[in-house]
């Protein structure tokens, strides 16, 4: 059965300006599309169905490229995470947490379309993408009438299905710091394995930069146990400074179940969630800390 | 409300239509088109059955709007046949018994279609990756799976020998 949805105009802009022209115009009604992944799925009273009236596709702004730069790797806002995922230094042992939450992600026909810009500003509590990119601190290059402005990813989520983005303004591009030297990452996650396509019920990802037998820079991101994927900082602060030993990396996953703040939902009991947190970011440690030997 | 006027290419021929901003691709290609052999499922991203191959990827048409694929190079289940001579896949999906009901196959072949188009050799995992997003509820995996082995055999004999 052939399904409109309720949309009143398609714009396509052609460069940034036009799209904020268009986005100022509309205000409100105007909504930003990417691949259309999460826009396009809508069901009656479900979370798209209050969806801007007017579509500005950014799709064809030169806006999918994937480049180094002199301060990290930049990620166009158009860029599908399928070639996101295929970016030769991703598969390199420090960005293993981004190529694993790549894999993760739906399925390779959804990825060929889907962005991470998309998954970042949908600012769902379970974005598989959101762990990583908390993990490497990343940059979100934003723009708006007033010019260009950065927002630390730690910043950008506001509550769930909101991001800091004001109604006229745009994602432009994400830009991940390259990697201090011995550092290991992971990404994990747990669903239901019922399906490919099954979110989170919990995802974590962790980063570990060492100074001689210590930790220097520790990085513990959670998402699908709060209203926004988020840094546990108490359960850092617990292996910043001291040596990761089996006791401290206990503590910390430990410190990361009790900064989470699971709901109960048909999928699976808060209780569980929270058990699930501790389990996932000791693993996830393990996973950093034998990569940056290896 | 404005139409908006797109340009595909689907299965080789040209097409130019105005399209309402929600129009989805896969209302299109089966109801403007007529070409039904695209099926849906779900609607939601979540069957498989309206995959089809665009610009070389497999993507979910259920999933775009047409005025997304604008100027795109679109190939559905109808383009894979050649004249009476049915697809190697099409031919393996038939003789590995991988077809029951039918409802998932077009949404198989063409996701197969595009593994194959850009890894002429895949392994059994590669063939379960790029079938993950499509659902059968009668034959089940291992059949698919095992006519996609075949059918790439076959094609690289083919452009082997
Ligand atoms: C079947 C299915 C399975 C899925 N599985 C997963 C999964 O396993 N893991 C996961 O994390 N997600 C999953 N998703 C959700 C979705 O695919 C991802 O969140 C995807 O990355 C969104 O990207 P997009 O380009 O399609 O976003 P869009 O749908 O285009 O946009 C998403 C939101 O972000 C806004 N937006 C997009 N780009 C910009 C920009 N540049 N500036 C400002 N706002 C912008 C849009 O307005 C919209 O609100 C799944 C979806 C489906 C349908
Ligand atoms: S109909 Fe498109 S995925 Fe089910
Ligand atoms: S053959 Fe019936 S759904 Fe696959």
């Amino acid at each position: 059965m052939s399904v409109a949805l309720k949309f009143e105009g398609y714009h396509r802009p052609g460069n940034v300006d036009q799209a904020l022209e268009v986005l100022t115009e509309y205000g409100n009604n105007a909504q930003v599309i990417a691949g259309g992944t999460d826009i396009l799925p809508q069901r009656p009273g479900g979370k798209n169905a209050g969806n801007g009236k007017h579509l500005v596709d950014i799709a064809h702004m030169g806006l999918d490229y994937i480049k180094e730069g002199k301060d990290g790797i930049h990620i166009g806002a158009a860029a599908t995470i399928n070639r996101i995922g295929a970016f030769p230094l991703f598969s390199s042992s420090p960005y293993l947490a981004l190529s694993e939450a790549v894999a993760c992600h739906s399925t390779q026909t959804i990825r060929n379309r889907a962005t991470m810009g998309g998954n970042v500003c949908n600012a769902s509590p379970c974005a598989d993408l959101a762990l990583p990119l908390l993990a490497f601190d990343v940059r979100l290059m934003v723009t708006g009438p007033g010019g260009n402005r950065q927002i630390p990813i730690q910043d950008f989520y506001m509550g769930t299905n909101l991001c800091a983005l004001d109604s006229n303004e745009m994602l432009l591009e994400i830009c991940i710091p390259f990697c201090e030297e011995k550092t290991g990452t992971a990404f994990l996650k747990l669903g239901r394995q019922q399906t490919a396509i099954d979110m989170a019920l919990v995802n974590v990802a962790t980063s570990l930069t060492m100074k001689g037998q210590c930790c220097n820079t520790v990085r513990i991101a959670l998402g699908s146990v709060g209203p926004v994927p988020f840094r546990a900082t108490t359960a850092e602060a617990i292996l910043a400074g001291n040596r990761p030993d089996k006791e401290t990396i206990h503590q910390a996953a430990k410190a990361a179940a009790d900064a989470s703040a699971p709901i109960d939902d048909i999928r699976a009991t808060a209780a569980y969630r929270k058990k699930m947190v501790a389990i996932l970011v000791r693993q996830a440690l393990e996973n950093s800390l034998r990569r940056y030997k290896s | 409300m404005k139409k908006i006027d797109i340009t595909l290419t689907v299965n080789g021929e040209p097409h130019e239509m105005a399209v309402a901003p929600g129009e989805r691709l896969v209302d299109v290609l089966r109801e403007r088109l007529g070409l039904t052999g695209t099926k849906e499922g779900c609607g939601e991203g979540e069957c498989g059955a309206c995959t089809i191959n665009m610009d070389g990827q497999a993507v979910l048409s259920c999933l775009m709007l047409a005025v997304q694929a604008d100027g795109a190079t679109i190939l559905t289940i109808e383009g894979l046949q050649k004249g009476a001579d049915l697809h190697p896949l099409q031919e393996a999906f038939i003789s590995e018994s991988a077809v029951q009901c039918g409802y998932c196959t077009p949404g198989m072949i063409m996701a197969s279609d595009a593994l194959i188009r850009n890894t002429p050799s895949p392994t059994q995992g590669m063939i379960r990756d790029a079938l993950a997003n499509n659902i059968c509820r009668c034959t089940g995996y291992d059949r698919p799976v095992k006519a996609v082995l075949k059918a790439a055999s076959h094609m690289k004999e083919r452009t082997n020998g």
